[in-house]
């Protein structure tokens, strides 16, 4: 009887073992269909922060209608996750995410629907339609921009006053009031390079305006490259690290927030996204922004400004899922719905109509509203130059080793060289 | 019929391997040979692929990162392991003496080993990024005011982290080896007037031989796979200057969309490590006695 017993359990360990991998997977389709007709979704996003935000969305959308039920999952790693969930076959039906390159590659393999017909098209800005497609690099829309970034300089009001500056309309006009502020015994922008992403957001912003509007296609086809294009801005950077704070590569990008917001710099060239962050650490900071004035030429002048979170869909074969999806999306597309996340999530939404009502952000306004943005240029960048911060790595060890702006393009151009070479 | 009877005796042991030989094979097993499978093609993870042969094993060696990456790892790997070694050796050598409260001292030096390494990371790096550089600036020493690890010296930063938390493990071995000794070979050393330092190199160290080769494999083998403390407290940084292998094939595979190149990279990670292992204990073998 023991023996018995023994075996037994053995078997039962064994046949787990086995079928481990595949049952949550049937479990997960089988209720899908129900009795009761009500359809679940998994609705998978990338942003820690706002959690509850979409929470709230969901449960008013699940008021709404009674027999869609949505599951958020917020993973700490979304790319990591979804190109296991991709191998396991268990996407989840709904994706917000930012328009990276795990949702370039996945959108050229089929991974998402197709909407070139979808109505909902029409409620947002084609500009980020448009950037979403070449994105992915096909002229067909694959997701919804939903809520659009900007990269500005963003600066402490206060600070701002007490040096008496004004908004500066060049490149040269910036560099010259961080002079100022220097000379002034004050510093003038309060770094986190020790994470190497942060030099991002000011490096697209110089490149995007200098390198010229057909760098990237023009990188592909071997007619330029990064030493030729990237000059101009490459100098503009190094001039910039001038006049950040002496252990700017020694602190993170987690402290620098907390630096500028109690006062230790007039200038912070951060994304938006920063400014909730800023606020949280010092509630009564006054916060205002411009565009990151990367030219000498203000009527040239774009910013930068990228798809923060775009709204797809699965191909998952199953049309009540697919349909279910779409009203969420339809939900969420609703002017109310969308002012009430963009503001929440301090971004702008790329909903027609839908202004942010932030103080800090109203300069920016004009920018989304005209079309006078430009995108993010390493969203264009081969996806393993991107990804794991490595072009930012070669920004950030090129300057804290004060290596000449030559020496700094030419590791750009090998690792260009290198990543393109195993896509 | 013998074998059917030596199947029925020893079947209860066969019931009790199988289960962990499926686990161990499915879990482990399968996905390196899977690994192996993929170097040879141009898969980034999903879509579809093709064979490229041997072009991902050729490209590592033309690639900056990579080499960069097998010089610090190397690099680290050596100075921690000799530091590791040298550190616990003392530690144990101390404890093995007649000291007070032995077994609390033991505890207080194995609490490190205790700690995960990120957790052990992140407050070094906590340390490093804002406690040194405000004692120091305090104290006007402007070479220690700078956060180490946004500096070219960060991988010292590691090292003193990677031997503050492994000289635990390692000293345990060596307290071990220590116990071995039978006190009547210090007898004899003293009654022949042996200094202590003779006595340490003449019978001690030769004695504990053993447990020096297995010291020194298990620490290389484990500093040379270096990853959690690179994660923890620089993130390869500044510029690329900490990217460990491992850290390499992590990122670059798995976000970067070069998944069959760096599985590669694993698999001649995987024979460099053997190889280091191997020349290790052929070494150190020959300097080993016997009693």
């Amino acid at each position: 009887m023991k023996k018995l017993s023994l075996a037994a359990g053995s078997a039962l360990v064994l046949a787990a073992a086995v079928t481990g991998c595949g049952s949550s997977g049937t479990s997960n389709t089988s209720n899908t269909g129900g009795s009761t007709g009500t359809v679940s979704l998994n609705f998978l996003q990338n942003k820690p922060e706002v959690v509850d935000q979409w929470n709230q969305l969901i449960k008013a959308f699940e008021k709404q209608n009674p027999n869609i039920k949505i599951k958020q999952i917020n993973p700490p790693n979304t790319d990591t996750t979804l190109q296991s969930d991709l191998a396991k076959g268990q996407m989840p039906d709904i994706v917000a995410m930012g328009a990276d390159a795990t949702f370039i590659q996945m959108a050229k393999n089929g991974v998402f629907k197709d909407l070139s017909n979808a109505p909902e098209l029409d409620k947002v800005s084609p500009v980020y339609l448009k950037m979403l497609e070449q994105e992915v690099g096909k002229d067909t829309p694959y997701a919804l921009p939903y809520t659009v970034n900007a990269v500005p300089i963003i600066y402490n009001v206060d600070l701002f006053n007490k040096y008496h500056l004004k908004v500066p309309k060049t490149w040269d006009e910036l560099m010259n009031e961080a002079k100022q502020i220097q000379a002034a015994g004050g510093t003038p922008f309060y770094n986190g390079f020790k994470d190497a992403w942060t030099l991002a957001p000011i490096w697209n912003a110089l490149a995007a305006n200098t390198e010229g509007s057909s760098f990237i296609q023009d990188l592909k086809a071997g007619k330029t490259t990064f030493a030729k294009s990237d000059l101009t801005a490459a100098k503009s950077m190094q001039e910039f690290v001038k006049y950040g704070q002496s252990n700017q590569f020694g602190v993170d990008y987690n402290d620098a927030n907390v630096g500028f917001a109690k006062g230790k710099s007039v200038f912070y060239a951060q994304g938006i996204w920063t400014l909730p962050v800023i606020r949280q650490a010092n509630p009564n900071i006054k916060l205002s922004t411009f565009v990151v004035p990367a030219t000498n030429d203000p009527s040239k002048l774009k910013m930068v400004s990228g798809v923060d979170s775009l709204l797809t869909v699965t191909n998952s074969g199953n049309t009540a899922k697919e349909q279910a999806a779409m009203k969420f999306i339809d939900f969420l597309l609703e002017k109310k719905n969308a002012a009430q996340y963009a503001n929440a999530a301090g971004l702008f939404s790329t909903v027609n109509g839908v202004k942010n009502s932030d103080e800090a952000l109203k300069p920016l306004q004009p920018y989304i509203d005209q079309g006078k943005v430009v995108d993010f240029d390493d969203h264009y960048y081969p996806p393993a130059m991107a990804a794991g911060n490595q072009y930012e790595s070669v920004l950030q060890g090129a300057l804290s080793k004060k290596q000449s702006v030559q020496q700094l393009l030419q590791q750009l151009d090998s690792l260009y060289q290198q990543s393109a070479s195993h896509q | 019929m013998r074998l059917l009877k030596s199947v029925r005796r020893s079947w209860p042991y066969l019931l009790m391997t199988i289960p962990a030989l499926v686990l161990f094979f499915y879990f482990h097993t399968w996905p390196a040979l899977h690994g192996i499978f993929l170097s040879f093609t141009n898969w980034n993870g999903f879509g579809p692929y093709h064979f490229i042969g041997l072009k991902n094993y050729v490209d590592l060696f033309h690639d900056h990162q990579v080499l960069h990456a097998y010089g610090f790892t190397f690099l680290f790997a050596f100075v921690t392991t000799v530091l590791v070694n040298v550190v616990s050796l003392l530690i144990a050598l101390a404890l093995n003496a007649r000291i007070k409260l032995p077994n609390t001292f033991k505890a207080i030096f194995f609490l490190p080993y205790v700690l995960s390494t990120l957790i052990v990371s992140f407050i070094f790096n906590y340390l490093f990024s804002n406690v040194i550089p405000d004692v120091a600036t305090q104290l006007h020493l402007t070479a220690l005011s700078q956060n180490l690890l946004g500096t070219r010296w960060a991988w010292v930063g590691i090292v003193i982290v990677s031997v503050w938390q492994g000289a635990a493990f390692n000293t345990l071995l060596y307290l071990a080896g220590l116990q071995t000794i039978p006190d009547d070979v210090y007898e004899a050393s003293s009654i022949d007037g042996a200094s202590p330092w003779m006595t340490f190199w003449r019978i001690t160290l030769p004695l504990i031989a053993p447990f020096l080769t297995i010291n020194m494999v298990l620490a290389a083998k484990n500093y040379l796979q270096v990853f959690d403390q690179v994660v923890g407290m620089t993130n390869g940084g500044p510029g690329t200057a900490t990217q460990s292998v491992s850290f390499v094939i992590y990122t670059n595979g798995l976000g970067g969309g070069e998944l069959s190149y760096q599985s590669a990279n694993a698999v001649v990670f995987l024979i460099v490590l053997v190889i280091v292992a191997l020349a290790q204990v052929r070494l150190m073998q020959g300097r080993e006695v016997q009693l």
